[in-house]
């Protein structure tokens, strides 16, 4: 790293992973009784692992912060240079997130690094844009597929990146509903898109042709597949998700990320379809098909979050006529994928050894399980 | 029990045999790519030696094997059969099973075979040096070897991912005198424009052959090889079934199913082409199974119709079943078995009736293999372990029925340069592929017409 200075942008969500230790199932809200039931805040020890690995690299890094606990004092014990560009307030909450995250990018930075759980990471994407952002995992859900596996592994990506020997992918920003969650219910929705620094977990693959290592150029290869087949007749329901959207611009449409767009024959059909609008579609359309892609970091192909392909959309369309696509990667990260729609039955009916579209006419056989079985 | 059949030196059988011959339905010829018009012997003179050519075209069904290549040939030859007795005892299963070994060749695999005589034939039309590609590394290997024995140069031209990946494979081509470059390299047109456009490829077959096929045709002292598909290499792999012949009959016992791996096919039909007539002639009830990837199935999901035989659409096109030469089957340890059709003689027979296909996942096969390699002691090549799997299959069918069926599996080679394969199989990180034919289908039906 000989003349690079890299400019980063750092914030601790200073009371990420508080609820958990308690119970709490989640600290959105609840930090106060978090400490009163004695939690003690744990992302400042977690930001620092990942620090003093960076430390390393001293003299190449600068940091752009906000005051105390959300990142100058970690960054000062750690011995790196910084410049503080937000005065949190106390104590500090997701406003301070998202105005510390303007004042890194007005100052132009190539990384943000952070420290917490989902609903930090939904407060840095909804400002970060084409920045890449980084979590150091802190929090009590971390469902987003930005968390590094752990602060070290964290500040090695940051350091990849920065060198230029990593690439980055478009991931999915989820969280789940924390007052759900609390009852024992597990509802993932999907917030945002945003860019990441990854190391492909792949073994490199021998004779590919124009084979590459990045996640992004599989997403094209399934979406060129997919424009192919799609020219059947049928009506195609596309579900959520960055790998769906690819198949809608390479068709020349542009998609809601976090909804459900209809397309046949090359045309949009329905944008952001309700769950009505896909059962009168279904009553008037000779066929329907229902494209898929695991959502978030635990592969959740049907959530309840997804609430418009909903159990009676299904069993309409019938489940031999979903097909589900993920890139590679996404699938080496998962032991399995998960169906919860909101019917026991149907979730094990799509449950078993699946075909999941990987490739330009290459799929894979991956385990689905019912999420109710897990 | 007896559990070796062993020939003698001067049993290797002095003719190969050719089913061209004894074809019920006679060969479609291969098409020039530019033309689309049958190929001549002149359009391949450029890159094959004129005896090569002449047995790529002839219909003769027996051709002389030359002495000088019998004689490279005694260095392994002729190859064991074994009855698999420890395997059929781990069974229980009344059915018997055999197998022939072609690991012991100098290269661990059957590609020798044809590697010397075309290294032999070359040679004394005055060819200075072969140029190859190679992918996993078996044919680069063999070649390698063959060259050096008659004093030839050899260039082989290894994937790129596959060289980085594989560097045994490599040291063993250099021993044995070789150049291995890997592919895309600067040394071709065609390998310059590719690093080009895209510096950080891991290049892939398509792009080593058409590296060769350049490499040859711009140089007069230099031809090409090939190590699968052709029908010269198919006659020259015959010698596995003449001999397999013969040690059935010393062991007086004949095999009721056949089962060998199958990529572009040159074990496979070598091992059971000369059982060919005895079924056509003497009506044997013989069933004759290839063994393919799931993740590349062509003989079982692929389309017969001609198509290319390279990726960049520049060799012959050829009458065969194939998923498409655009299409690019993904990373399977196999390496051996990826190549999207199969040599046009083989699938002229399955498309006939005379041979059957079977398509299996990865980790059923690597499963097989462990089953294998604890009884027998042999790690068989993850490409030679398709045959095992449906064999374990069959004879466990035989167990539930009772039926003393004879089960002959050919294995290909040992899999001492794969160890890292096996590792991912125990990992659990083996993925299972499968070749998405519906969908495939449909997107052909409805693609836009030009």
């Amino acid at each position: 790293m000989a003349d690079i200075v890299a400019r980063i942008g750092f914030l601790i969500n200073p009371i990420a992973g508080m609820g958990g230790s308690v119970g709490l199932k989640g600290t959105d809200g609840l930090a106060d009784a978090a400490a009163a039931r004695g939690a003690k805040p744990l992302a400042s020890e977690r930001a620092k692992a990942c620090l003093q690995r960076l430390a390393k690299e001293a003299g190449h890094l600068f940091f752009f912060t906000a005051s105390k606990s959300m990142g100058e004092d970690a960054l000062r014990d750690c011995g790196l240079d910084f410049s503080v560009v937000h005065d949190a307030s106390s104590p500090s909450g997701s406003e301070d997130t998202i105005l510390a995250c303007r004042a890194f990018l007005e100052n132009g930075i190539d990384l943000l690094l952070f420290c917490g759980g989902d609903g930090t990471a939904r407060d840095v994407a909804s400002v970060a844009g084409q920045i890449p952002i980084l979590g150091i995992p802190a929090g009590v859900k971390m469902h987003s597929g930005v968390f590094a596996i752990s602060p070290e592994a964290a500040a090695e990506l940051a350091l990849g990146f920065i060198r230029g020997e990593l690439l980055t992918r478009e991931t999915e920003i989820v969280d789940v509903d924390e007052d759900l969650y609390r009852c024992g219910e597990l509802q993932t929705r999907l917030y945002a898109a945003a860019k990441t620094p990854y190391k492909p977990v792949l073994v490199q693959e021998r004779k590919r042709i124009y084979s590459s290592a990045d996640e992004e150029e599989f997403k094209n290869q399934i979406a060129l597949f997919a424009s192919e087949f799609m020219r059947d007749g049928s009506a195609y329901v596309l579900g959520a998700g960055t790998t769906t959207a690819r198949i809608a611009e390479l068709l020349g449409m542009e998609k809601t990320l976090l909804g459900v767009d209809v397309i046949k024959d090359g045309k949009l059909l329905a944008k952001d379809a309700a769950e009505l609008d896909l059962l009168e579609l279904i009553a008037n359309e000779r066929s329907v098909k229902i494209i898929l892609s695991p959502i978030g970091a635990q592969g959740f192909i049907l959530g309840r979050g997804s609430q418009q392909i909903s159990a009676e959309v299904l069993r309409r369309v019938g489940t031999e006529n979903l097909i589900i696509i993920s890139t590679p990667h996404k699938l080496a990260e998962l032991p399995y994928l998960l169906a919860d729609c909101g019917d026991k039955g149907l979730d094990r009916a799509l449950s078993g050894r699946k075909r999941v579209v990987t490739g330009y006419r290459v799929a894979q056989l991956k385990e689905i399980k019912a999420a109710t079985n897990i | 029990m007896k559990i070796k059949y062993l020939l003698d030196e001067e049993e290797i059988p002095k003719k190969w045999y050719n089913v061209a011959a004894d074809m019920p339905t006679p060969l479609d010829p291969p098409l020039h790519p530019g033309t689309l018009k049958p190929l001549s012997p002149q359009d391949m003179e450029m890159i094959f030696p004129k005896a090569l050519i002449r047995q790529e075209m002839s219909t003769e069904r027996w051709i002389d094997i030359p002495e000088e290549v019998r004689d490279i040939y005694r260095l392994w030859r002729p190859t064991p059969l074994y009855r698999a007795a420890a395997l059929e005892k781990a069974l229980k299963t009344p059915a018997k099973i055999y197998y022939k070994y072609e690991g012991v060749s100098p290269a661990g695999s059957h590609k020798p075979n044809t590697a010397v005589p075309q290294a032999y034939y070359n040679m004394k039309e005055g060819i200075e040096r072969l140029a190859t590609e190679t992918g996993a590394g078996q044919w680069g290997s063999a070649l390698s070897l063959a060259t050096t024995l008659f004093g030839l140069k050899c260039t082989v031209y290894m994937v790129r991912s596959s060289y980085d990946s594989k560097p045994y494979r490599k040291s063993a081509m250099r021993v044995w005198g070789a150049e291995c470059i890997p592919s895309p390299s600067d040394r071709t047109n065609y390998g310059r424009k590719v690093l080009a456009e895209m510096p950080n490829t891991p290049g892939s077959l398509g792009i080593a052959i058409s590296e060769a096929v350049e490499d040859a045709a711009s140089h007069d002292d230099t031809n090409y090889a090939l190590g699968s598909v052709l029908n010269h290499v198919l006659l020259h792999q015959s010698i596995e079934g003449l001999e397999l012949k013969k040690q059935f009959d010393l062991a007086d016992d004949y095999p009721d199913v056949m089962f060998g791996c199958c990529g572009g096919g040159s074990n496979f039909p070598g091992m059971v082409f000369p059982f060919i007539p005895d079924k056509l002639k003497d009506k044997k009830d013989l069933r004759m199974v290839a063994c393919e990837p799931s993740a590349c199935p062509s003989l079982t999901k692929g389309l017969y119709a001609y198509d290319f035989g390279d990726t960049a659409g520049m060799a012959p096109v050829i009458k065969m079943f194939t998923l498409g030469h655009d299409f690019i089957p993904p990373g399977i340890h196999a390496g051996g078995l990826r190549y999207h059709g199969d040599a046009p003689l083989l699938c002229n027979l399955v498309h006939d009736g005379l041979i059957e296909a079977t398509a299996l996942q990865q980790n059923e096969v690597f499963e097989a293999a462990t089953l294998f390699a604890r009884n027998e002691g042999i790690i068989p090549a993850p490409e030679a372990a398709h045959a095992i799997k449906p064999a374990i299959d069959e004879a466990l069918r035989c167990k539930k029925t009772g039926e003393t069926k004879t089960i002959f599996i050919s294995l290909t080679g040992h899999g001492h340069f794969d160890l890292a394969a096996y590792d991912a199989y125990n990992d659990g990180k083996l993925v299972d592929y499968e070749y998405p034919a519906d969908l495939v289908k449909q997107s052909l039906a409805n693609l836009p017409q030009a």
